[in-house]
């Protein structure tokens, strides 16, 4: 594979960059593989590479429906973050900034990993109080954070609303400075190119029709474009996790729900941290193009639509005003919807199944850009081994009949509010 | 914003609703006793379908009754409602 | 300063009202009715800005939304605001306006190496390098990036402008005023409908104010002005210019912005600044009629290269030469008009038109006009570098492959048009599958996906005759559908020329050797050569060619570039456009300002703030108060230089030793009425309700049904049927929602009603020691002895004439009671406590007081009721009836809910009790432990006991049942705290309750 370098661009620049090799190739599916990826999102893409990397297993196909990297992780803000209050979320999304720090190298492709920390402003004493009980259990864990008083936050963001026209004024904040941002498209592709170079057959344009599973085993899938056998699949689709679970006869403990962004014109550098309200539920941060991306609750009802409504999105950027004031005079460029698989208690699933050699990788919420290596990395272990690692152990789809729930958020199972 | 036709007091604006969820889902009966599956199947576990979706609303900002809604979650569009006792043919 | 380029005559400007504004710092004159982008091309400003990646200069493209390139930062009113299209502000006195994303000036910008470095900046560039050394990435390579992009620059000042919303419903709204929707207006209108004309330009009549055309034997723009008079008079239409249609969302509700001052130097008083009107439509007429399409060539970026139809505007509208020797290059019979609006003012063009042998009616009169026409021929390449001063052009073959060898002509700007693309924005935005459209290269609304009905060039439709007609029909058929009315129109006289094909033709080849750039999407700097690049690495989807080099992607959402960018991919890739795709449309349709869409909800109104009828008391009596939820309560009450912790140990301490009372208002409350009420209380809460007797409360915990605490709090019963619940301030609304789910939804036979009266009760907790006396001579006709009144007991009472009921309940765990009045009597009720209260030393105490008080005493609230924690956790799993089955109780079988070594709560206290315990802290067994270190529970709350002058906290412990008396680590690393500490019992005051029932 050609090698991504500042010497191989200025070599291209003289031959009009008409030498470039594929990102990735464009196959037909082969009879039969080794492990069957279903979902070419970042998840599938992910777990494609380590399946080759850390565990020699190249005989892969990633099935995608539409085109790779199309879902939720070209859909979503960007934020990359470990601040979990909970061990089973804390010590694998930790594993995953490790992943995170070393991706652009690891991938040869820039994925613009921006350590640039982000910042859970408070606005009552009660609340930094939660915060702090976040913030230490993290700092146990070994995640860094700091709590930052009134005068710190101010110092850090400026522009957010530190005057006596607020409603809800600024406590202090948790701050978790290792987090930032990663150019998402750029993860979806630098795992295709690597996948791809490795022997992962990236097929796209294929719509999984049905499994094909006897006796508790599954044997291979139907898809638009032919069967496939395999002895092992991992469901990867998370947003779609429940249309194909019916075809499997399962029925999870996730809603399908849509989530709305947007992202104002770009302007000169203002913002460069994340920042998130905590009245409410809003989050920002300064692309490297200059916009502002945003967003917040979910419309709050099941979707499937990748089309939202203005009052969600009224309701967030009047957060956003409560917050930071000055984004009253930008415009809003852009809008969309990305759908969400929301699980009953705001955790994922990364998990065997009653049938065996099929994987569910699934119930992702809100947090699954910033998962993507971490969530490959288990997926492929746990494919690979036919066992969960004790990364995942947490993420186990039976932890709703035992009770042993991960509710980072305390709201139960009205996922709609979550 | 979606217009929801609240079979007590006519179409009104989504901004007057809160939802509540899969209708079709039924609380088993008290005292009765379940396996741990039927009880997962009530408590956590939905077939979130795309397309027809019957749903619980409640018209919270209006005369607060719980409402049954036939929504198409993959376009939005609202084939009927219902009151929440009502009985629908299928 | 003379307008150089403003014609003696003609547009529609007030001429008699000259405006000046300055542009860079230098003084400039307009008219009224100018844009910002018309005054400047007058006064012969042709460079406004530079492009966002190779910082190229950038002059002006359009004269409306499509504008890529003229995008300014303004001034106005002492504010300012990034980004705006000079081609969409309208001039007046005093504007102020400067270039950006460029340094030090636009003239001279240092971001111009990008453009020589260009070659080594393909697209994706960045993806493949800036990536050693590994930590460069963050610290040295992204500042520079986002120092170079983001053009205007944010005031970070608090807007001081007001932005309103307005909510409507009509039959009917039209979005677009051009010929279909001043047609389809008309004659919706006269049948009655209810209308509303939207028009997104300060002018109504669209096309018809640039187009050459005749109605009724008026001019185009005669005949709009008519129509616009006569609807403007109808009480069922409401017009409304400066404003866009900008979504189409569910059940056909739209949203449109009307700028309201944006046009004016300050908002007028009681003004807002925008209006954003959500107007729910029977019908929706889309009339936005469509934009023009460039061609691209070499250089294309030029400033002077300018969509024809913009150059026509500029002339018919403004008054304004965009250029003085134009160059007109067109594969269309649209590039004609301009030139012989040219012509008309005594400018000489040429024409350049792309195809071999075109006939039709405005050629010939081109033709007669003495214009020079050379067929069959093409722009190559623009040359100068801040404004066109020459073209390079050529011969074309037939068959649009080769060129001829190539000519320079002299010229100071190209008038660009490679046809028509309909704007089919909010149709898609509605559902609307589009479909592409061959005989115009160009994607058309398909079946109407909600009521939503696409007319005239919006739909593809070119000629004035057939498009006056369907809008006609249209607003006749629609309208009468809702109104049964039928008023016949006579359709008018309509004479236009009729215009020969246009040529499939939208990309100039590149001669041999050369490498000019040229450009598809001008403000991103996206060229042929970047997509090119793209599809040769594989990113071949049109979703991922538009993400890998951001064509489309600026702020005119590629509003000129979408449709070449495809017709590009699908040359090279050999297939059909529609083939290749086309993205679907999302709101908004141009960048909507933030402000209008958040509206009045801003600073204090951000949320709604609610206050106890007491609240006045409390701030004349130095309150200080803390967020509860969207309620304000007091937090202490300030005694001379106190501070909180001061203040509220001697609130409690005066509880424990006096008497307090406290503002328990904001607590929820629920009257609960019916034959079925206990049974309700019997299956909502976790212990057992029927056999309360009337006159006594209980308390009670709810569970969702996934086992979980949910709420606390006491219920009373008033009378047989009659309840009254009280729950915590935070769960009031959902407690009620609750209960009302499982009265309608679930167990319907039951006969119970329940409303909320949280706002109909004022509450004061009277607590302390010599609360019975201080009750006494509140009441001093009722026996409120602890025999008349025992512990959980509730009467009803008269408070010196005002009905009051008196509940003997305990939160702080002292000798308590509960008074509640009706909300108007609340200020009367607590002024008669604070008097009659003095000799027992009353003082009034805030909820930090209430907390010290509650966590001494072990009583649980909302930081151990956290949405995670089970009844066992609480230690209130006595309070679980084995008898009766109640909400949530089958979850509590579950492994982790039953397992040994369950969470508790516990008290904590330090070793040397001294120190203070941070709230939030974790507790481990051995404090230097490597991490990640074990935590066995977090302390959920921390007081100052009075009761024995030391810290105590209370915490949810792993196994706390068995961890009594053991020693542990406390630790706070964010605040860098290492406290031994012993774990007690929770209930640190009067274990045994005694207090309570004294």
């Amino acid at each position: 594979m050609q090698k991504y370098s500042i010497f191989n661009l200025v070599k291209n620049a003289f031959s009009n960059h008409e030498n470039w090799d594929l990102a990735w190739k464009d196959p037909t599916p082969k009879e039969e593989y080794d492990v069957v990826i279903i979902g070419g999102g970042g998840h599938g893409l992910a777990t494609a590479y380590y399946l080759a990397k850390e565990h020699n297993i190249t005989k892969v196909a990633i099935i995608e429906k539409g085109w790779i990297g199309g879902g939720n992780v070209g859909r979503n803000t960007t934020i990359i973050r470990s601040n979990y209050m909970h061990d089973e979320n804390a010590l694998f999304s930790e594993f995953g900034m490790d992943l995170w720090r070393k991706m652009s190298q690891d991938l040869n492709y820039n994925v613009m990993f921006s350590p640039r920390g982000i910042i859970n402003l408070a606005h009552s004493d009660a609340q930094m109080n939660a915060y702090a009980r976040r913030g230490n259990s993290m700092r146990l864990n070994g995640i860094d954070a700091v709590l930052l008083n009134r005068e710190q936050v101010k110092e850090i963001i400026p522009m957010a609303d530190f005057s006596e026209n607020v409603r809800f004024p600024i406590f202090g904040g948790l701050m978790q400075p290792s987090a930032g941002t990663a150019r998402h498209d750029a993860v979806a592709w630098g795992y295709a190119r690597q996948a791809d170079s490795m022997g992962v057959d990236i097929i796209q344009n294929c719509e999984v029709t049905g499994f094909d599973v006897t006796a508790g085993k599954i044997n291979g899938i139907r898809t638009s474009r032919g069967n496939i056998k395999t002895k092992k699949v991992g469901l990867c689709v998370a947003g779609s996790t429940n249309i194909l679970a019916e075809k499997l006869n399962m029925t999870l403990p996730i809603e399908t729900h849509l989530l709305q962004a947007c992202v104002s014109e770009p302007v000169k550098p203002i913002l460069d941290r994340v920042v998130t309200f905590g009245a409410g539920h809003f989050y920002i941060s300064q692309s490297d193009k200059g916009e502002m991306v945003m967003g917040g609750d979910l419309d709050g009802y099941n979707s499937y639509a990748q089309r939202g409504n203005l009052p969600t999105l009224q309701h967030v950027l009047t957060e956003g005003i409560a917050m930071m004031p000055f984004l009253s005079k930008l415009k809003m460029l852009r809008t969309w919807g990305g759908i969400m698989d929301m699980s009953m208690d705001g955790s994922p699933i990364i998990d065997k199944t009653h049938i065996d050699g099929l994987y569910l990788n699934c119930g992702w919420c809100y947090g699954g850009f910033k998962a993507t290596p971490a969530s490959g990395w288990t997926f492929a272990h746990t494919i690979a081994q036919d066992r969960v690692h004790e990364l995942n152990a947490g993420f186990s789809l039976n932890r709703f009949s035992t009770g042993y729930l991960i509710d980072e958020k305390g709201l139960g199972t009205k996922t709609w509010i979550s | 914003m979606l217009h929801i036709k609240c079979p007590y007091c006519g179409m009104r604006s989504q901004n007057e609703f809160s939802y509540g969820g899969d209708a079709s889902v039924k609380r088993p009966e008290l005292n009765k006793e379940i396996s741990d599956e039927e009880w997962d199947n009530f408590v956590y576990n939905r077939k979130s379908l795309r397309g027809k979706h019957l749903e619980l609303w409640q018209h919270l900002s209006g005369c607060r009754q719980w409402i049954k809604v036939e929504r198409d979650t993959a376009t939005h569009e609202i084939f009927n409602t219902y009151k929440a006792d009502e009985e629908i043919s299928q | 300063m003379t307008q150089k380029f403003r014609l003696e005559n003609g547009g529609l400007i007030n001429r008699d009202k000259k405006l000046s504004f300055k542009f860079n710092g230098k003084t400039h004159y307009g008219y009224e009715g100018d844009t910002l982008a018309s005054a400047l091309i007058a006064n012969g400003v042709h460079l406004v800005g530079r492009s966002f990646k190779y910082h190229r200069p950038r002059g002006f493209f359009g004269a409306g939304v499509d504008e890529p390139y003229a995008i300014v930062q303004l001034y106005r009113n002492n504010e300012t605001e990034p980004n705006i299209k000079a081609t969409e502000q309208e001039l007046f006195e005093g504007l102020e306006a400067k270039s950006v994303n460029c340094w030090p000036s636009v003239n001279f910008d240092i971001g111009a190496i990008n453009n020589f470095l260009k070659i080594f900046l393909p697209a994706g560039f960045y993806y493949k390098t800036f990536m050693w050394p590994k930590s460069f990435w963050y610290r040295i390579y992204e500042p520079f990036i986002r120092k170079a992009a983001g053009l205007g620059v944010a005031s970070t000042k608090h807007d001081k402008e007001r932005y309103e919303h307005k909510y409507e419903y009509c039959d009917l709204l039209i979005a677009g005023s051009g010929p279909s929707g001043l047609a389809s207006a008309y004659a919706a209108a006269k049948n009655g409908a209810r209308v509303i004309l939207a028009e997104d330009k300060p002018r109504f009549g669209g096309s018809l104010l640039t187009s050459d055309v005749n109605i009724g034997n008026q001019s185009g723009e005669d005949w709009a002005n008519g129509i616009i008079a006569e609807l403007k008079e109808m009480p069922n239409v409401v017009v409304k210019n400066r404003s866009q249609v900008f979504g189409y969302y569910d059940h056909n509700m739209l949203v449109m912005s009307e700028k309201v001052s944006d046009h004016l130097p300050k908002t007028k008083k009681h003004h807002p600044k925008q209006r954003l009107w959500y107007i729910r439509a029977k019908e929706v007429l889309i009339s936005s009629g469509s934009i023009e399409r460039p061609i691209v060539f070499g250089n294309n970026d030029t400033p002077g290269v300018m969509l024809s139809s913009a150059a026509k505007e500029y002339l018919k509208v403004y008054g304004v030469l965009v250029g003085k020797n134009p160059l007109v290059f067109t594969n269309n019979d649209s590039g004609y008009e301009t030139a012989i609006e040219f012509k008309k003012n005594g400018i000489n063009p040429i024409i350049l038109d792309t195809r071999v042998n075109p006939q039709s009616e405005i050629i010939d009169e081109a033709i007669n006009l003495g214009i020079k026409i050379k067929f069959s021929y093409v722009v190559v390449a623009a040359q100068g570098y801040k404004k066109v001063c020459s073209a390079d052009i050529a011969k074309i073959s037939d068959n649009k492959k080769q060129l001829g060898t190539i000519e320079n002509i002299k010229c100071d700007c190209i008038c660009v048009s490679g046809f028509w693309t309909p704007t089919i924005h909010l149709a898609s935005q509605s559902g609307n599958k589009t479909k592409f459209k061959e005989e115009i290269d160009a994607f058309v609304p398909g079946t109407s996906k909600q009521n939503e009905t696409t007319l005239g060039a919006a739909n593809g439709i070119f000629t004035l005759e057939e498009t006056l007609k369907s809008s006609f029909t249209a607003g006749q058929d629609l309208s009468k559908k809702i109104t049964n009315k039928d008023n016949k129109i006579s359709f008018p006289n309509v004479v236009e020329k009729i215009s020969s094909q246009h040529d499939k033709f939208w990309c100039v080849p590149l001669p041999k050797g050369k490498n000019y750039k040229r450009f598809l999407d001008f403000q991103n700097d996206v060229a042929v050569s970047d997509i090119e690049i793209a599809l040769k690495e594989g990113y071949r989807s049109i979703e991922h060619v538009k993400r890998y080099t951001t064509l489309g992607m600026a702020t005119d959402q590629g509003k000129t570039s979408n449709l070449n960018g495809l017709q590009l991919v699908s040359d090279i890739e050999n297939k059909v456009v529609p083939a290749v795709g086309h993205t679907t449309f999302r709101p908004p349709y141009t960048p909507i300002s933030i402000g209008a869409i958040v509206g009045r909800e801003v600073g204090k109104h951000s949320k709604p703030t609610r206050k106890s009828p007491m609240h006045s008391w409390h701030e004349k009596n130095n309150a200080v108060f803390v967020d509860a939820g969207v309620w304000l309560r007091p937090r202490y009450y300030k005694q001379g230089n106190e501070n909180l912790f001061e203040a509220s140990k001697r609130e409690a301490k005066n509880v424990r030793t006096n008497v307090g009372v406290c503002d328990v208002t904001t607590l929820g409350k629920i009257d609960i009425k019916g034959p079925d009420a206990a049974e309700l209380l019997n299956r909502v809460y976790t212990n057992a309700w029927l056999k309360l007797p009337v006159g006594k409360a209980r308390y009670g915990v709810m569970l969702r049904e996934d086992g979980i605490v949910m709420d606390d709090g006491t219920t009373t019963r008033i009378s047989e049927n009659h309840y009254h619940m009280t729950t915590t301030t935070a769960q009031a609304a959902n407690v009620l929602s609750h209960l009302e789910y499982y009265l309608q939804v679930v167990w319907p036979e039951l006969n119970v009603n329940v409303v909320s009266t949280t706002e109909q009760w004022a509450g004061a907790a009277i607590a302390g020691p010599k609360s019975r006396k201080l009750l006494e001579k509140l009441f001093p006709n009722n026996d409120v002895s602890n025999e008349g009144l025992p512990f959980m007991g509730y009467t009803e009472a008269e408070l010196f004439g005002v009905k009051a009921r008196i509940f003997r309940i305990s939160f702080s765990g002292e000798l308590a009671y509960e008074v509640n009045v009706e909300s108007d009597n609340g200020q009367f009720m607590w002024e008669k406590i604070i008097e009659l209260g003095q000799e027992f030393q009353v003082q009034p105490y805030g909820t930090e007081a209430l907390s010290t008080l509650r966590i001494e005493m072990g009583h649980v609230a909302g930081s151990e009721l956290d949405g995670r924690t089970i009844s066992y956790d609480t230690s209130l799993e006595g309070l679980i009836s084995k008898k009766k089955d109640f909400i949530g109780k089958r979850s509590l079988n579950r492994e982790a809910f039953t397992s040994g070594d369950r969470q508790k709560i516990v008290g904590v206290v330090p070793l040397d009790k001294k120190t203070s315990i941070p709230e939030g802290s974790h507790l481990v067994k051995d404090a230097k432990a490597p991490l990640p270190n074990k935590k066995l529970g977090h302390i959920s709350a921390s007081c100052w006991s009075v009761e024995y002058d030391n810290p105590f906290s209370l915490a949810i412990l792993k196994d706390g049942k068995n961890m009594i008396g053991e020693k542990l680590f406390v630790m706070s690393p964010l605040k860098n705290k290492v406290i031994p500490v012993e774990i007690v019992s929770s209930h640190y005051v009067d274990p045994k309750g005694e207090r309570v029932r004294s």
